[in-house]
């Protein structure tokens, strides 16, 4: 008899958990309670003893993969007993309804109906009945407070959340007289991103717990599209998303989904600034490290922040307000084999352009080799992306949520110039900046930039700065 | 109207009598009778060889979240021994050991953490309130349990327990002044285990103790080893005799340490270090009693081992009695998540109780029509 052993729920509201280690192997006998895996939540790292006695006949997970609750994780053969097989059918189909319900419907529901079923969507069923104002209206407090502050009625308002929840989003749309949003789409609704989401990744990015699973995983999975079976046209394999690439996609989503990203392009004519870093490359006993486009863009950059600090700046969606930093921590993005890693060049505004040069070389080669400290990669105000070392004429980079901005520096490379009627050969870099539209406007950007063009076209006033 | 000096009594006392390598101070040894002394270690057993499995049933998905209970059995069982049946027993909820020993059975314990309300019925012919996991709000209650029987001119007392974190809380203080304003039986029973949750005691309090606290009540208060259940049974069995003869409350807080997690949603090591946490462990209260059991000759080293068996085969048939009476029809009948809430069931809960019935009857057909469709593939 083989029974099937799924992730419960470890603690309060657990959606899922990253397996740590497997400490058995399929054709093991266990004994009950024999330590099957370690496995880390976001509230701690646990162990998960055996509640069978018998033989592992599939594992179905691997280590370093994220499982959510209710996944197969472990079948076993149980040997023939219908006994052992009622009752641990029982276990699992009760282990997948404590994940969504209270422990006494899971066990209430348990006999009678399937685990596997969805909750139903009692929105969709309710819409007729939602003026009844002896009705509770299920909405959290926050919630309640904004419709008490916009003067909502919850009773008014139809919940687009689970299980017909009020969200903010229903009482602010309801406040500014537009239908709501979701109602009228289907009731599968999106968790309530806006209030979780940015305060985790906040919390991660700025000195907070830095395991993977510590980020919600609410922005990732709101609305989960169901891929079509690509194994019809032909192979394929599947890793999980997991460390650092579950992390930029975390990002990337609260990046892409809350800041209205808008992109300036210019050029900036490095002829001069080209030659000079070329010269100092070439010499042979050269002291300190070397010169790069980017120590240069980073100290163009940090003069240009000064001037305009919008793009040094966060925006607190919650209490509404501007963050303006006064301190300039520049990320350089690093590519390295794991992915896409932002240590970040702290206070540059206080380091010559030698000394940025030096930490860019260091931060480099450790985030490489994966030994860049955690401090290192916080805290960063802008964000600076130079892809010029692989080709590539501009790009619309994404701005390193929460921050307001990031400069992509492209190729530079030989072009016709004109110049007073004639044509001459210059170097030129394509910039790109993106930056929160929010927190500045167009003509703000244009003229951010121009100061930062304007600095790496006169390689002088660079220096002196 | 000068400016003068009040006079108040602004002593503590603290007792241990014996001490974590089972030294025992002869002079203050309680006189327990050996088949006293054997039922309450063998309760303290019972409740720690219960908690642990009920901590690796709640890791294998059959058990809700709960929090535990060891390290706490020298408190919970020292001061519940002083008890008895008609006595009120209200304890927060790491008293799984007193719990044991007034009779719940485990099964109980373990429906409760599986959220059914069923598993809070005390057992027949004790005074109990069932486990209470908001914080302080069993409190209130001990006293006016307690004020209620000097009204019906009753002279039983009331064992009541909270942690460190409750006695922050305004309950704590209103449970106290009220108690000690109507001299109501109560015996406050605190067991500090020195975290609410991971918020250390330093950041709860700006006192040295919780019993301090007494002075300004006017009660008598004490400080105890908290896991050495002989001091605890002392100073608990003073304050129950005190409380018995018509002068009011005590308050009673034992020193302790939590040697799990909060929950078994916590994760300790962020907040505590190892080292505090292995020095404590040599402080737990079980080995100490074990020793100080087979040193006084009431039990031999065997009759431990076979205690621990026997405690274990206990533990075992428990588990398996309360997963069969979890699948009985009165348990997990869907429709008693509405029916019992008020004793007319309003509009809006009728609304969903017919709803409920409706998806109950579309997931039946569901699971019928695809048990059927299965059949078929087979066939």
């Amino acid at each position: 008899m083989t029974v099937d052993f799924k992730l419960p729920d470890l603690g309060e509201g657990i959606h899922e958990a990253e397996i740590l280690s497997i400490k058995v192997k399929e054709g093991d006998a266990v004994e009950e309670d024999q330590p099957l895996f370690e496995v880390e939540t976001d509230k701690a790292v646990v162990e998960i003893p055996s509640p069978y006695k018998g033989t592992i006949t599939k594992i179905h997970v691997d280590e370093g993969k994220v499982v959510t609750v209710g996944s197969v994780m472990i079948s076993f053969d149980v040997g023939g007993s219908a006994k052992a097989e009622k009752s641990a059918s029982s276990t699992a189909e009760k282990t997948v309804n404590d994940a969504g319900s209270t422990s006494k419907t899971a066990a209430a529901t348990k006999v009678k109906e399937p685990a596997e079923v969805a909750r139903p969507a009692s929105g969709n069923g309710r819409a007729g009945k939602i003026h009844d104002p002896n009705r509770p209206v299920p909405a959290a407090p926050a919630v309640r407070q904004l419709a008490r502050e916009l003067g909502v009625d919850l009773h008014s308002v139809a919940g687009t959340g689970p299980n017909g929840r009020v969200l903010k989003e229903d009482v602010k749309a309801s406040a500014t007289g537009t239908i709501s949003r979701m109602a009228s789409k289907n009731h599968s609704a999106p968790a309530p991103v806006e209030q979780e989401a940015p305060a985790i990744s906040l919390q991660d990015k700025y000195g907070g717990a830095g395991s993977a699973t510590a980020f919600d995983a609410s922005p990732m999975v709101a609305q989960p599209v169901e891929l079509p079976d690509f194994d019809r046209f032909g192979k394929t394999e599947r890793v999980p998303l997991k460390s650092i690439r579950r992390k930029i996609a975390m990002n990337m989503t609260l990046s892409w989904t809350h800041i209205p990203h808008v992109t300036h392009f210019d050029e900036a004519n490095v002829t001069e600034l080209a030659r000079l870093l070329d010269k100092r490359d070439s010499q042979k006993e050269r002291k300190g490290p070397r010169l790069t486009m980017t120590a240069c863009a980073v100290k163009a950059v940090v003069n240009g922040l000064k001037k305009y600090p919008q793009f040094n700046s966060s925006l607190d969606e919650a209490k509404g307000e501007i963050v303006f930093k006064h301190f300039f921590n520049i990320g350089v993005a690093v590519a390295t084999e794991r992915g896409l890693i932002v240590p970040v060049i702290q206070n540059a505004d206080q380091k010559s352009i030698l000394e940025i040069a030096q930490d860019l070389a260091d931060i480099a080669e450790k985030t490489r080799s994966g030994k860049i400290e955690l401090d290192k990669l916080q805290g960063g105000t802008f964000t600076i992306t130079n892809i010029g070392a692989i080709g590539g004429t501009s790009m619309v980079p994404m701005v390193n949520y929460p921050e307001a901005a990031i400069l992509g520096m492209a190729r530079a490379s030989q072009k016709p110039i004109v110049k007073n009627g004639a044509i001459e050969i210059g170097t030129i870099m394509p910039l790109a900046l993106s930056f929160d539209h929010r927190l500045a406007d167009g003509a703000e950007a244009a003229y951010f930039v121009r100061h930062v063009i304007n600095l790496l076209e006169d390689p002088l006033s660079l220096m002196l700065d | 109207m000068p400016r003068k000096v009040i006079e108040i009594a602004q002593k503590i006392e603290y007792l241990s009598i014996l001490d974590e390598n089972a030294n025992l101070d002869k002079k203050l040894e309680p006189d327990i009778p050996a088949d006293k002394l054997k039922e309450m270690y063998r309760y303290m057993l019972l409740g720690r060889r219960t908690d642990e499995r009920m901590l690796k049933m709640q890791r294998q998905g059959r058990l809700g979240t709960f929090p535990q209970s060891a390290g706490h059995e020298a408190i919970s069982m020292g001061s519940a021994a002083n008890i008895g049946k008609d006595d009120w027993h209200v304890p927060a909820y790491r008293e799984l050991a007193g719990m044991l020993y007034r009779g719940w059975p485990i099964e109980n314990i373990i429906l409760f953490w599986n959220g059914f309300e069923e598993g809070t019925r005390p057992p027949e012919l004790v005074n109990d309130l069932p486990i209470c996991v908001p914080i302080a709000t069993q409190l209130p209650h001990a006293v006016g349990i307690a004020m209620a029987m000097n009204i019906k001119k009753e002279k039983n007392v009331v064992m009541t327990y909270f942690g460190d974190g409750a006695a922050s809380e305004g309950d704590c203080h209103e449970a106290l002044n009220f108690a000690s304003v109507f001299k109501a039986p109560v015996v406050f029973v605190c067991l500090n285990n020195q975290y609410a949750i991971s918020v250390p005691l330093s950041r709860q309090m700006n006192c040295e103790t919780i019993a301090q606290r007494a002075i300004a009540y006017n009660i008598p208060g004490i400080r105890v080893d908290g896991n050495d259940v002989l001091a605890v049974y002392v100073a608990t069995k003073e304050a129950v005799e005190r409380a018995r003869a018509g002068l009011g409350p005590s308050l009673i807080e034992g020193l302790t340490y939590r040697l799990t997690p909060h929950t078994t949603a916590d994760d300790p090591k962020r907040y505590r270090s190892d080292a505090e946490t292995d020095e404590w462990m040599k402080k737990e209260p079980l080995i100490r009693f074990g020793k100080y059991l087979v040193n006084k000759g009431v039990m031999s080293p065997k009759d431990l081992e076979e205690m621990e068996a026997d405690v274990d085969s206990q533990v075992k048939k428990a588990v398996e009695k309360a997963e069969e009476m979890a699948k009985c029809e009165d348990l997990t009948n869907p429709y008693n998540i509405i029916d019992h809430v008020f004793s007319d069931v309003p509009q809006f809960l009728q609304e969903q109780r017919e709803e409920l019935g409706e998806y109950i009857k579309r997931e039946n057909d569901r699971k019928a029509k695809k048990a059927k469709s299965e059949t078929g593939a087979r066939s």
